[in-house]
């Protein structure tokens, strides 16, 4: 755990890291509504690809980009899904003949068979998403062509190119969003981030937040998380170690152990608190007093170019979305 | 029966640097009898993760840990109850204090038990055991734990693992943070503890004065590996401790002076301060 | 110079050195109590001169680390006051009075602030509006001194005990300070750690740095030039480390453990069994002089 970066940051040299992490926030947003104006799957196709290009140029990994995407996974099956399952604008799919889904005891009972199939087949071979398909195509097999004992029930089951279409681009256009959010935290460290919104939000002093006490309470936070990580594992053992176990259980038990951890956790968090206070206030930090800053951000020509790319992507797409 | 290591190793997987240190091919039988054994070793040298095989936290990497019965090697067995080995090896980490969360100190006492379905009269009954135990009395069953002093919470926590009644006890560096006198009264309650239940006690420390004086075995860990098994008298009489990142007791280091200012004949193996001044009166008055 | 405290309790001495050096930290009176029950400490008097170490010596609960907080203003007396090199200790001039002294705590995470070692050694000098290239000469500068020039970069959580309170002492020390004051600052590290540390004070007080160690571990007191028992909230002896050592007595009153050496000094005394040859030798290796 200690050697986890905080957040997803990994250093680099390429020119990603060079532009000034404003830039990089103000670019993400126009690049967004650009890509949000597009509406086709061809256009989102190319901002893909743009995407792409941008960070093989920076020298990312894509592969470590598309560990990324894994997290979200599961929401883009369920958007797909989704998607097929109401949309039934365009034409359909399934060639007639070929739609009727037959519910027996047969296809149930193969259909089960078959899922466990598929489940130890993950358990042992690790190829997920293909898997996954077979299954899918699988089932659709056996409801349509498994017709035979009492049949409780029939359904047509079709899916319009439209809901293929819909679900394509919603897909596309997550994945793009999330390619984009994932170079900013790979490449910008979180403290530079909390400075660059620190310097947008100074504006808001004039209603009395103070962005700079905003900043520290979030570069402070950030500091504390490995240990804090660190604390409750330790705490965790202590507890396991008296019979604590955190995987079985009723619910009054793991109610319990829960608060078993958590008590703890807040009783060193508030001492902390206390002693923290103590150290800054001993180190002359007084809260709203003005302080210099050893991080400065500034701007250089990276900073030019990307506002120009960026600039140019949005008047683009907003020319061919008019 | 007791606690035996096979060949046991640990190593880091993945991450350069997981919360535990490597340990490599460590033997060992532990007795669950009336040992009182000082576990030392330089920082990093990966005592904690040796005393976390000693009540399955942590599986070996390599080789078995048999503890009372149960096998235990790097995959997990589904047969094996391991929480259940919890009850017959108590491990206190290093400031247990911040284990406690309950209201009162019986409650939390009864933690333990209670994890075990221990029926609550007999949790009870376990608890004023162990509160007695570690030297506090009844009065303090039904104080607010957060209200004690830091000595008397490290004591409460020490009950709840004593609530368990293991067979063998292992605390990591149970002295931290307490001043010389507290020392002594902590190392003292083990002692009495071993003395009344003839429970194992294994203390992970760095005082060799209270290795000395209280320890019938040491086991040294230098880099993950075992360098030394037995007793401390056997350990001080070696010439190069620093080798292991260790120093020698007090009363060794003195006798020692003085045996070589004077080329008295001094035995310098003298645990406490009262040996060591017996041996001094003898070499004085010849 | 053995001077009667008439407070004091009958048979307890109390030393006191002539002032001969400018008085760094003086304390006069000092009581202190959060509720009506119970003082925390009793009228402290106390005087630290320039370039001095002083450890205060003390068991848990003796009112060792409220002094300490009492001395860089985190905490207002109840009764007495205390000044440093000639200023009075109050809201109005802790602020200054920071500048000159530094506390580090005991425990080594609970006063790391920065995300690196770097930016945790610039917050006190952020704090006081120091220029940017100002802050990064310190750092270099005091980085070096303390031995952290490698881990600049690093973060808190990949550290040690023993580095990180190094980062705070190095912290303290880029804010220009006079006087450090060390709150148990290695109870809560391993004997390398702490060798670590107290090699780093040494260093220090040689430069010429006030010292003010509180601690319950002789063996570290040892090392210090002035001794200062605290029992029950109350001063039981201060004065030179060999005119502290001379009585035992207050020792095992303060419920602090001498070292062995002196033990045995004392005991071959009291059966009448010393000679000088095993006297200077004992009490030579006892007193680490």
């Amino acid at each position: 755990m200690k050697s986890i970066v905080i957040g997803q940051y990994l250093p680099g040299q390429s020119f990603l890291y060079k532009i000034d992490p404003r830039t990089k926030l103000v670019a993400m947003l126009f690049l967004l509504v650009s890509i949000f104006l597009l509406n086709t799957i061809v256009l989102q196709l190319i901002s893909f690809g743009v995407v792409l290009t941008i960070l093989m140029l920076g020298k990312l990994s894509l592969r470590r980009i598309m560990r990324g995407l894994r997290p979200i996974f599961v929401l883009m099956i369920f958007t797909f899904v989704f998607q097929i399952a109401i949309n039934t604008a365009g034409v359909p799919l399934i060639p007639s003949g070929y739609e009727t889904m037959h519910l027996s005891p047969f296809s149930l009972g193969a259909a089960l068979v078959w899922t466990v199939l598929w489940r130890i087949g993950v358990k042992t071979l690790r190829v997920r998403f293909w898997l996954f398909l077979a299954w899918v195509l699988g089932l659709y097999a056996i409801f349509h062509f498994i017709d035979i004992g009492p049949l409780w029930g029939t359904f047509d089951f079709q899916v319009y190119s439209e809901g293929v279409r819909m679900s394509v681009f919603v897909i596309l256009r997550l994945m793009i969003v999330l390619t984009l959010s994932t170079v900013l935290t790979l490449t910008t460290k979180p403290t530079d981030l909390t400075q660059a919104m620190e310097s947008f939000m100074r504006p808001l002093r004039v209603i009395g937040l103070n962005s700079d006490e905003f900043a520290l309470i979030i570069s402070i936070s950030l500091r504390y998380i490995p240990t804090i990580l660190d604390e409750a594992n330790k705490i965790m053992l202590a507890q396991a170690s008296r019979g604590a176990d955190f995987t079985e259980g009723k619910l009054k038990d793991k109610i319990r152990q829960v608060v078993s951890l958590l008590v703890p956790m807040f009783i060193i968090a508030f001492k902390r608190s206390e002693d923290l206070a103590d150290a800054m206030e001993s180190r002359n930090f007084v809260p709203g007093k003005p302080r210099t800053r050893i991080h400065e951000l500034k701007f250089g020509a990276w900073d030019l170019i990307a506002l120009l790319f960026v600039a140019a992507t949005f008047a683009t797409s907003l020319v061919i979305a008019l | 029966m007791g606690i035996r290591f096979e060949h046991v190793s640990y190593h880091y997987v993945g991450n350069a640097k997981r919360p535990y240190e490597a340990i490599r091919d460590i033997n060992l039988d532990i007795d669950a009898k009336d040992e009182f054994i000082a576990l030392v070793g330089h920082t990093g040298s990966g005592k904690s993760t040796l005393a976390q095989h000693m009540n399955a936290l942590v599986f070996p990497a390599e080789g078995t840990v048999r503890l009372f019965g149960a096998t235990i090697t790097a995959k997990r067995n589904k047969k094996i109850k391991y929480n259940d080995l919890r009850r017959k090896v108590g491990l206190v980490f290093q400031f247990p204090e911040y284990q406690l969360f309950e209201e009162t100190v019986e409650k939390d006492v009864l933690f333990g038990p209670l994890n075990f379905h221990v029926p609550l009269e007999e949790a009870k009954e376990r608890a004023l055991r162990a509160i007695r135990l570690v030297g506090l009395d009844e009065t303090y069953l039904k104080r607010n734990p957060f209200n004690l002093s830091g000595g008397e919470k490290k004591r409460v926590s020490i009950a709840g693992i004593l609530a368990l009644d293991p067979q063998i006890l292992v605390l990591d560096e149970p002295t931290s943070g307490l001043d010389p006198l507290g020392k002594i009264q902590m190392m003292e309650l083990f002692e009495s503890i071993r003395r009344e239940t003839g429970k194992t006690i294994i203390v992970i420390t760095h005082d060799m004065d209270l290795v000395y004086r209280y320890a019938t075995r040491v086991l040294v860990l230098e880099k993950g590996s075992l360098v030394f098994d037995g007793s401390p008298d056997r350990l001080f009489r070696r010439s190069k401790l620093e080798d292991w990142h260790l120093d020698y007791p007090q009363t060794i280091r003195v006798l020692k002076k003085v045996k070589e200012t004077f080329g008295w004949n001094l035995d310098v193996y003298q645990p406490t301060c009262e040996e060591a001044f017996a041996e001094l009166k003898k070499a004085v008055t010849k | 110079m053995v001077k009667e405290n008439p407070r004091a309790k009958a048979g307890f001495l109390w030393y006191t050195m002539e002032a001969d050096g400018e008085n760094m930290i003086e304390v006069k009176h000092l009581s202190f109590q959060y509720t009506a029950k119970r003082k925390i400490l009793k009228d402290i008097n106390l005087t630290i001169e320039k370039g001095d170490w002083v450890a205060v010596l003390g068991h848990n609960g003796s009112g060792k680390s409220t002094l300490a907080k009492l001395i860089v203003g985190l905490l207002t007396p109840t009764e007495g006051e205390i000044t440093i090199d000639g200023i009075a200790v109050n809201p109005d001039t802790v602020y200054e009075l920071r500048k000159k002294i530094g506390i580090v705590f005991q425990n080594p995470d609970n006063q790391f602030v920065g995300v690196t070692v770097r930016d945790d050694i610039a917050f006190g000098m952020e704090n006081l509006c120091i220029s940017k290239d100002e802050m990064l000469r310190r750092i270099d500068q005091y980085a070096a001194k303390i031995g952290l020039s490698a881990f600049l970069e690093k973060e808190p959580s990949t550290l040690s005990g023993g580095q990180k309170q190094r980062v705070a002492i190095a912290g303290i020390l880029a804010m220009s300070t006079d006087i450090m004051i060390f709150d148990e600052a290695t109870s809560m590290l391993d004997p390398m750690a702490r060798a670590e540390v107290m090699k780093v004070i040494r260093a220090l007080n040689e430069e010429g740095l006030t010292i003010l160690m509180i601690t319950h571990d002789i063996e570290e007191a040892l090392l210090a030039k002035r001794m200062v028992l605290l029992k029950q909230g109350e001063v039981l002896a201060q004065g030179s480390k060999e005119s502290i050592l001379k009585h035992p007595e207050y020792f095992e009153a303060a419920r602090l453990e001498l070292p062995t050496a002196l033990k045995l000094y004392y005991k071959l005394k009291q059966e009448d069994l010393m000679t000088p040859e095993l006297e200077a030798t004992l009490w030579a290796f006892g007193s680490n002089m």
